[in-house]
């Protein structure tokens, strides 16, 4: 299985964010996104999982991701934004559980007991099963961004989309997400072999959970390719119009 | 202590929070058919209660006047009461999540407004459909209250796609405010028929009977299981439209689905009893500090809480000032303002 994008531009309003984009991921890969602020990183993420209009093609399996059935579309991808709307103070438990709802979604709100226990296995992998019991509004932000992880992997979707996943973690944590999503990767949660796409502003953490890379500028692919091409001091001038290396050393 | 045994003790806690609701709920209803200038006892109105259900007629002993005062002037009323303060706050539990905005009703996107207008046309024009009898007011407020709220929608929906909340509520509010003019203009041109519309407007429980009920009991009925079956999805909306996109949720469809079943509550509600507000605000702000946020316990509890709370205002409503009546809309934001502050505040200072 695998998503394609074919000539595919996108924005806001009058703005163009994406200008023909074309790009094929298969399923397996870890795929970093990168490129400066605005150019057009969280955009691609959101145009990949059908949640903002489009022109162009962009299909997993062949189908046009923002014309099927959002619960659909969420048992095949999940996305977690960069920045997350917390509005009333469900438990960590309530909130992890909610994540179950496109694989498992009865209406009354009942989940069956293997979506609890793999969500129980998600809380346990993102280090968040002792605040069960406390509520969003009393959590810190990286405990915060430990709850949603575990949200977004309770859906259980092949493909992870992943739109900063390091904010507000402290180091040892951001080192365990890299271990924990390369372990996740590597692994099945379906019949589909795992797929991650994840932009980072931490270069180390991208280079630590990622193969492929796709660079943006201005809303263009300007590099997709290994992620060790990337990383070249070259390449990171041309991406970031920035010298990275005087900045993080070699 | 081990999960599943955490798990028990709050399903343990919930249960008790339930069970001390429903009794405190049920005592108000006794109460609020009791209390007043006749008195009766327990039994005698039980008596009546069980001859009417059984139909086995009244308990001998039992006057025809306290009969008709119980049964027919005050079971109806205060149960209407409740069941409109129970719709209301319904309806208010699931626009404040729908929205994302602590302020956000039916009444917001012009229900109120929309009804209202309906009403003074109604008056105004003195305009009567035979076969609606009695019921052309109601009729009508039900009618442009919906009226309202569905231009509202298509409105918002016609300048912004993906209709956000921020847009929705702005919409509502212009419209609420274009709708007052015209009913400001209507009755300061018709001001003979302006204290009729006032008091329709005030919102009153009086001479409110059992076929109001029977009316309003099966729309809440249908309206509550139907709100229930999205209470997974109203609770993944409350993390706003792009998240709840992202989990599966088609947050456009359901928004526009569950504000129309919220207008239809609140439109029923409006209509028979005027204009009645604070209760869908309050009531679930309450709830939530006490239950939690999660819809499946919110919206039943916010029935519980809001119809109790609308039966003990339309009883000191009808009580303080006896024999004269005070509207009950009065009395709901006089009493429930204060307290809501109260309880609102004292859980933030304990948290801050």
């Amino acid at each position: 299985m695998k998503i394609v994008v074919k000539d595919m531009s996108a924005g806001y309003g009058s703005s163009e964010v994406l200008k023909d984009i074309n790009l094929e991921i298969n399923s397996g890969e870890k795929v970093f996104i990168g490129g400066s602020n605005g150019s057009g990183k969280t955009t691609l993420l959101k145009v990949l999982a059908g949640l903002i209009s489009h022109k162009g093609l962009v299909t997993v399996d062949g189908k046009e991701v923002s014309k099927m059935k959002r619960k659909d579309a969420a048992r095949l991808i999940s996305l977690m934004p960069q920045t997350s709307e917390v509005y009333f103070p469900y438990t960590v438990y309530e909130t992890v559980m909610l994540g179950t709802y496109a694989s498992s979604g009865s209406a009354f709100g009942g989940v069956p007991a293997s979506a609890v226990e793999y969500a129980l296995k998600c809380m346990e992998d993102c280090g968040v099963s002792d605040l069960r019991d406390r509520h969003l509004d009393e959590l810190s932000g990286g405990q915060l961004q430990r709850v949603l992880l575990a949200r977004t992997f309770a859906q259980k979707s092949p493909f992870l989309f992943l739109d900063e996943p390091g904010n507000n973690l402290d180091i040892k944590y951001r080192a365990e997400l890299c271990d924990k999503l390369n372990v996740w990767a590597a692994g099945q949660t379906s019949e589909i072999p795992n797929t991650l796409v994840a932009i980072f502003h931490d270069l180390e953490q991208a280079r630590r959970c990622c193969t492929r890379a796709v660079m943006l500028k201005e809303g263009k692919v300007v590099f997709d390719g290994d992620i060790s091409e990337a990383m070249k001091p070259d390449m990171l001038m041309k991406v970031y119009d920035f010298d990275v290396t005087s900045y993080i050393g070699e | 202590m081990t999960q599943s045994s955490r798990t028990e003790l709050t399903k343990k806690g919930t249960g008790l929070k339930v069970a001390i609701s429903a009794v405190l709920c049920l005592i108000i209803l006794v109460l609020a058919i009791r209390v007043g200038s006749v008195h009766i006892s327990l039994k005698d109105l039980f008596g009546i209660i069980g001859g009417h259900i059984t139909g086995d007629g009244i308990p001998e002993g039992i006057e025809p006047r306290m009969d008709s005062i119980f049964w027919t002037i005050r079971m109806p009323r205060a149960i209407m009461a409740f069941l409109v303060g129970g719709a209301l706050s319904i309806s208010g539990a699931c626009m404040q999540a729908l929205l994302q905005n602590p302020l956000a009703s039916s009444y917001t996107l012009g229900v109120s407004s929309g009804a209202s207008l309906g009403a003074a046309f109604v008056l105004v024009l003195e305009i009567s459909i035979p076969v609606l009898a009695g019921f052309m007011l109601p009729f009508a407020g039900f009618i442009f209250g919906l009226a309202a709220v569905t231009a509202a929608l298509l409105l918002a929906s016609a300048i912004d796609r993906s209709i956000s909340n921020t847009t929705v509520v702005l919409i509502g509010m212009v419209l609420s405010l274009f709708v007052n003019g015209i009913l400001n203009l209507l009755s300061s041109l018709y001001s003979d028929h302006s204290k009729q519309l006032y008091l329709w407007m005030m919102g009153s429980f009086s001479a409110r009977g059992w076929k109001h009920c029977a009316i309003l009991f099966p729309v809440l009925v249908i309206c509550f299981v139907l709100l229930m079956t999205m209470a997974r999805k109203m609770d993944i909306m409350s993390f706003g439209d792009l998240q709840a996109q992202a989990m599966g949720v088609d947050a456009k469809k359901t928004k526009i689905i569950a504000i129309l079943i919220c207008s239809l509550l609140t439109g029923v509600s409006v209509a028979f009893t005027g204009v009645i507000g604070f209760v869908d605000l309050a009531a679930p702000h309450i709830v939530r500090k006490i239950f939690g946020p999660a819809h499946k316990i919110v919206i039943p509890m916010s029935f519980i809480y809001g119809g109790a709370f609308m039966a003990l205002c339309d009883l000191i409503s009808r009580t303080l000032l006896s024999p004269r009546e005070i509207p009950v809309g009065a009395v709901t934001a006089l009493l429930g303002a204060p307290f809501f502050a109260y309880v609102f505040f004292a859980s933030r200072r304990k948290h801050a």
